[in-house]
């Protein structure tokens, strides 16, 4: 596996003092779909933004495609690290779907067909099509969030960051993150930051656990919702088909109600 | 009451009716009635019904008022825009401090507290208010686990009190701990309304709605389908393992 973004030892402390991220070791690489779980303030946000610049490294090092990022800017590790905020409307500014997913490519210098392609790509990818020309005011939360995805979608990115991407959406619209996460992971690297175990178990095949700013997981998703010292650390609550699992005594890495009506056939 | 349906079904303009948001303050046509403790919306002022009617708003920022640097100044605020004499002002901020558990944090800002806690802070600056009905938009969606649990717990605490909620919600296995009845919207009506059992348990309703049913529903559905299960659905934990005990057993 090709790694994609590399962290040695990596420390950060913000001017106040406050030290936001402690010894952080980690290798990213191509095509995995990676989430990073834990408290609001364990520094899951604080380590993202070191991926794509916003964030430089008080010690240590990040390396993305073997290139250490204290020299780069935002604007050049953006074309290979998209990062996708938590609440929509930190990054809408534009008066139409179409031209805030227009407003990346167009910047790097994409003109005419170019520029079209690429963007009806992306709304094509994000289900926003037939509705390009609507103003982001009008938008529900669902499609909101979905013209922000395209947005970084259309700068065709290596990695593509998803800060909470399924807070404050209701079941159809988690369910149209998650399908586009799937989407997504078979021609990105996709890093996510959720609280939804559910989701998470859903897509990710890896996940990394932040607890005051250290690492305190990295591994396997099914292994992490066995350490329950480690689950009541972060506050994090299995899914409910899991718990049930747990709490009957079947196995404890049971995700869906299909494999756990196998266990219980099993256990007959 | 719980109200839950999809995305734009009209679960917040519904909520924003109680307390006269509509048609007092978003324009539009309003036609029938609504009538909250006994008041008209249509002819009560959102100032009047708010004596009446609490509003807690999803994102805990937008509800405290920033007048108070304080907790305890947050929880006085509505309470010195009525006149309230000093010492009942007093005496309801120190039973909210103690209801919410911040009495140590009183004198503390608003804003250095934990999402959770903010949300706390919101709920009870309403509370203060003594509402016959406490109306709550979505009051976790912005929350991480942490903060969920510490406000569900609270809302929990409240049903305690013989005041009216009614929670707008996506989170059908909360719901499921404590509300009596299920109010399920779409395309802006009520399309069921029943005991919370009854909704919750309803998976042909839930799914054609767009709610997720709880997996534990699911189960049960399939433990009765392949014959290994006889008894009604499952909706909470403690259902759901009795459940799976009696499996296993057989």
């Amino acid at each position: 596996m090709t790694s994609l973004i590399t962290v040695k030892d990596l420390s950060f402390s913000y001017i106040s003092g406050v030290k936001a991220l402690d010894g952080i070791n980690l290798d990213i690489g191509k095509g995995e779909v990676i989430a990073i779980v834990g408290h609001n303030g364990s520094g899951k946000t604080t380590l993202v933004k070191h991926f794509n610049g916003l964030l430089k490294p008080t010690s240590g090092v990040v390396l993305v495609n073997g290139i250490p990022t204290v020299g780069l800017t935002t604007a050049h590790l953006s074309r290979t690290v998209g990062y996708v905020f938590q609440n929509p409307d930190d990054q809408i500014f534009n008066s139409s779907i179409y031209s805030e997913v227009s407003f990346g490519p167009s910047n790097i210098g994409l003109k005419g067909s170019k520029l079209k392609s690429r963007v009806n790509e992306a709304l094509e990818l994000t289900g926003l099509s037939s509705i390009k020309g609507k103003h982001p005011l009008d938008l529900n939360l669902n499609e909101k969030k979905m013209t922000t995805i395209a947005s970084v979608i259309a700068m065709k990115p290596e990695v593509i960051i998803l800060d909470e991407p399924t807070s404050g959406q209701d079941h159809d619209g988690v369910k149209r993150v998650e399908l586009l996460v799937k989407e997504l992971s078979k021609s990105h690297t996709v890093i996510l930051i959720s609280h939804d175990m559910g989701l998470v178990s859903r897509v990710a095949n890896r996940i990394i656990m932040m607890w005051d700013s250290r690492l305190i997981f990295d591994g396997p998703i099914r292994e992490a919702f066995t350490k329950n010292d480690l689950l009541a650390k972060t506050d994090l609550n299995p899914p409910v088909i899991t718990e049930l699992a747990q709490r009957v005594g079947l196995m404890p890495d049971i995700f869906t109600v299909g494999e756990f009506i196998d266990a219980l056939k099993k256990r007959k | 009451m719980g109200l839950i349906g999809r995305v734009s079904s009209g679960r917040s303009s519904l909520c924003s009716a109680f307390l006269g948001l509509i048609p007092h303050f978003y324009p539009g046509e309003f036609t029938g009635s609504l009538i909250v403790d006994g008041l008209s919306v249509n002819d009560s002022s959102i100032a009047k019904l708010s004596t009446h009617v609490g509003l807690v708003f999803q994102s805990p920022v937008n509800q405290l008022s920033g007048a108070g640097t304080t907790v305890e100044e947050e929880l006085a605020f509505g309470l010195e825009n009525l006149g309230v004499p000093h010492s009942e002002m007093v005496r309801r901020v120190n039973e909210m401090l103690k209801l919410i558990g911040l009495t140590s944090f009183r004198k503390r800002s608003p804003f250095e507290l934990s999402g959770g806690q903010q949300q706390k802070v919101a709920i009870a600056s309403v509370l203060i208010m003594d509402p016959k009905v406490l109306v709550m938009d979505e009051p976790t969606a912005q929350l991480d686990p942490l903060g969920s649990r510490l406000v569900f717990d609270f809302i929990k605490k409240l049903t305690k009190r013989g005041i009216t909620i009614i929670l707008n919600t996506q989170d059908i296995n909360q719901l499921a701990e404590f509300a009596d009845r299920v109010l399920v919207m779409d395309n802006g009506m009520i399309v069921r309304d029943g005991t919370a059992r009854d909704v919750l348990t309803d998976i042909n309703c839930l799914n054609s709605h767009g709610i997720n049913p709880s997996d534990l529903t699911l189960l049960s559905s399939e433990l009765k389908k392949r014959g290994l299960y006889k008894g009604h659905l499952c909706l909470t934990m403690r259902d759901a393992e009795l459940m799976v005990k009696k499996v296993i057993k057989k």
